[in-house]
């Protein structure tokens, strides 16, 4: 007894993420379901900008994502590591800046993304300073955990601390990697990558904040609470290890899955489709090894809610890591890809995988942090149901919406036309679908209030020991000692050299696709008609990415025949270049926008300005909501010579001086645009200076580039 | 020099064999590793989680 250590483990930071987790789930859970039910009720905007879809479906995402699984995975990593270290976290100053730092990003993001402000990149929205903020707040978190690793008191490192710090490095290379724009504004910037190669990057990114946001820390916790939740070691430790590098060196390899039949080079693609499907082996190395650690215990998975919760989150995972690798087969993502099929996949995953083990977790842990029992195990059981049956009321209607409207999207009319020419015929049959989506998330939000409810009646009859008591021995130092090395040098060795053997693991992907696309020009063949944007269409775009339309509307048209049809001619990586930032979207609950301006889409002038008021003033039915403020607000222009600079710095080839001019040139076009709208009866005092005649210019704009017949009129 | 090396790649499908078989070597070290490992440092490990429990009966 004597050689052991006294020291106390920090439950107060613990304490702290876990309410963090609870609060931020019912943010992220509502604003899902308010999202959900506005696709199928678009007045429940309320005519409000910072309500509208296009703005609050990154914020739901985000909430979800960065504050309700962020704060649970801090949760998580700060209760296990403190108890497999044998150590109180590094610095208690560090874990308070993590924290509060982390929760002041959440409120920007809650701030700006509502307002308009967006990088428009999917799930790495949040303009440059935030950009910045998480990364400071991202590297005290890793100093935090590999400082308490190095002064840990136990001599080997768990397979969960292992996940912990695949985490962390990877995320780390991730955030810098598509974080690379040039600021324009306080809260503005252009990304320095345009187009295709932007595309690529994003996916890197897009596809890897799920494998190592998502998947990777919620393996660490399973491998943690699992085993302490079933009172049963690991099934198997070797699969854990082999689970562990496994799924790390092939995961960053999977993103180009995202951009089948883009514009992106074939080599690319096959990459992200043959790695995708080699991942179900040790995805599902992971889930048996969840599964079966269960082995001996299953009679108490009918009695005890916290093992039900993670035998469906386990579950979950499976499935979701079975169907990503199914949908990244071309022949499979040709009918996926861009409808609601890909949202149900995603919600498997994180209503199952990561609302389910995060639920579990809590349960278990909340009445061991405040010392006492589960206030309700019947409660917890009323949970455990209404979010399975949410789970499948919000999946499988989504399914069944995808697989309809992809086949009526490809059926032709044995003379050779679409037999759904119209795009919003597609849309108004599987309304019923999104309504069943909205009973769903309605089941599972009334579920999580429960917990909500059971968990706080729980802290209400204990008191948390902030600072729990503990001992160990101290950890022998077996390393041999150079001559003249630091005394703690061996202590530090294996989890720094583990750090960066994981670095050099994820590296290899990245390097190996995003390198040459970059490098190799004939990797984007260049389209001599294709020219940089006017500044008001610019100004335009820019409001496009402001309200978010990229939400429901794509720019990229596959080489289908179904698509060439209805859309005009497939995309080529030449007309993207000056895309700064991409356009290409992942959701089609309306039509491509590729070629608006372009062929048989083209519409007035008059149309769209009628169409932006109100969408069922020229489409009944459209579940489009109505964007008043574009007509009412006056344009800012004042930011026009500066945008045109920044892009000018990232090779835009405007002529030199142009920023000068620029506002003149935009203020002819306005005019044009607005004589044209007056000789159409829409009339009124300063038609020519509001938002609604940039974002018409825009969209005449698209597609235009490269279509014959607009080039032979010119 | 690097992007005059790749330029010339063309269809060469080098850029899809060369992952597979660096992953085939990889995997073949980790499960080598993973199944050198002693039954006895295993068990430990494995077992790491439930045995974490190093509180004291007292309260600060």
């Amino acid at each position: 007894m004597s050689n052991k250590e006294q020291f106390f483990y920090d439950n107060g930071i613990v304490r702290k993420f876990a309410l963090a987790t609870i609060i931020f789930g019912i943010v992220g859970l509502l604003v899902g379901l308010i999202a959900a039910f506005q696709l199928f009720i678009p007045a429940l905007n309320l005519d409000i900008p910072w309500l509208t879809f296009g703005r609050i479906r990154p914020l739901h995402t985000n909430a979800a994502i960065f504050a309700f699984v962020g704060n649970a995975i801090f949760t998580g990593v700060y209760y296990s590591l403190q108890r497999l270290m044998k150590a109180r976290l590094f610095s208690d100053l560090l874990s308070n800046i993590h924290f509060w730092g982390w929760q002041l990003i959440i409120l920007a993001a809650a701030i700006t993304l509502p307002l308009g402000i967006t990088t428009s990149h999917e799930y790495a929205e949040l303009e440059w300073p935030i950009d910045l903020a998480i990364a400071v707040v991202w590297v005290v978190f890793g100093i935090n955990m590999l400082g308490t690793i190095i002064k840990r008191r136990e001599q080997h490192m768990y397979v969960a601390v292992w996940f912990y710090i695949a985490t962390w490095v990877t995320v780390t290379v991730l955030h810098v990697g598509n974080s690379i724009e040039l600021p324009y504004g306080a809260f503005k910037s252009y990304p320095v990558f345009a187009g295709v190669q932007a595309a690529l990057i994003q996916w890197w990114y897009g596809h890897n904040a799920v494998a190592f946001f998502l998947t990777t820390p919620y393996l660490g916790l399973m491998y943690y609470f699992m085993p302490k939740a079933a009172n049963r070691p690991v099934y198997s430790y070797k699969l854990s290890i082999i689970h562990f590098w496994a799924l790390i060196f092939l995961y960053i390899w999977a993103g180009p899955h995202h951009l089948l039949y883009s514009t992106l080079p074939d080599w690319a693609q096959s990459l992200g489709t043959i790695f995708s499907v080699m991942l179900i082996a040790p995805s599902w190395g992971g889930m048996i090894n969840g599964l079966l650690t269960l082995r001996g215990a299953w009679d108490r998975v009918r009695t005890d809610p916290i093992l039900k919760f993670m035998v469906v989150a386990v579950t979950a995972y499976g499935m979701s890591t079975f169907e990503g690798p199914m949908l990244s087969i071309k022949s499979i993502n040709a009918i996926s890809h861009f409808t609601d099929w890909t949202v149900g996949h995603v919600h498997i995953g994180t209503l199952g995988w990561n609302g389910f083990l995060t639920f579990g977790m809590l349960y278990w842990l909340i009445p061991r942090l405040y010392n006492t029992k589960l206030h309700s195990m019947s409660l917890a059981n009323t949970h455990f149901w209404l979010g399975t049956l949410g789970i499948l009321f919000y999946a499988i209607p989504l399914y069944w919406a995808g697989w309809t409207q992809s086949l009526m999207w490809k059926q032709f009319n044995p003379d050779g036309t679409l037999v759904y020419g119209d795009f919003l015929e597609t849309v108004t049959q599987i309304l019923p679908m999104y309504i069943l989506r909205a009973v769903g998330g309605t089941l599972y939000f009334v579920g999580f209030l429960i917990m909500v409810y059971n968990l706080f009646k729980t802290m209400a009859t204990g008191k948390v020991t902030s600072n729990e008591a503990a001992e160990a021995a101290p950890r022998p130092a077996v390393h041999k000692k150079h001559p003249g090395e630091h005394w703690h040098r061996p202590f530090e060795r294996r989890g720094v050299q583990f750090t960066i053997l994981s670095l050099v693991a994820i590296l290899i992907g990245g390097i190996v696709e995003i390198v040459p696309m970059v490098m190799v020009e004939s990797n984007v063949p260049k389209i001599e008609s294709v020219k940089p944007y006017t500044p008001l269409e610019l100004a335009g775009r820019d409001l496009y990415i402001r309200e978010g339309c990229l939400s429901c509307h794509s720019q990229l048209i596959r080489p289908f025949r179904s698509e060439t049809e209805r859309y005009g001619d497939y995309s080529k990586s030449g007309e993207f270049i000056y895309d700064r930032p991409f356009l290409w979207s992942s959701k089609r609950t309306g039509p491509d926008l590729a070629r608006a301006g372009a062929g048989r889409l083209k519409k007035s002038d008059a149309w769209h300005f009628s169409h932006m008021e109100n969408p069922r003033n020229t489409s009944a039915n459209s579940i489009m909501p109505n964007y008043p403020w574009l007509i009412e607000n006056e344009l800012d222009v004042s930011t026009i010579p500066v945008r045109i600079r920044t892009l000018q710095k990232l090779g835009t080839p405007y002529p030199e001086g142009y920023d000068q001019i620029a506002v003149d040139d935009l203020n002819k076009q306005a005019k044009m645009i607005a004589d044209n709208l007056r000789e159409n009866d829409i009339d009124f005092e300063g038609l020519e200076k509001r938002e609604i005649i940039a974002m018409i210019a825009y969209l005449q704009r698209l597609g235009t580039d490269i279509d014959p017949e607009i080039v032979d009129s010119k | 020099m690097f992007k005059y090396i790749l330029e010339r790649a063309g269809d060469i499908e080098w850029m899809a064999i060369v992952p597979l078989v660096l992953f085939v070597v990889f995997f073949i070290v980790i499960v080598w590793k993973a199944m050198s490992h002693k039954k006895e440092f295993v068990d430990r490990m494995a077992n790491m989680p439930l045995q974490d429990d190093n509180t004291l009966e007292v309260e600060q």
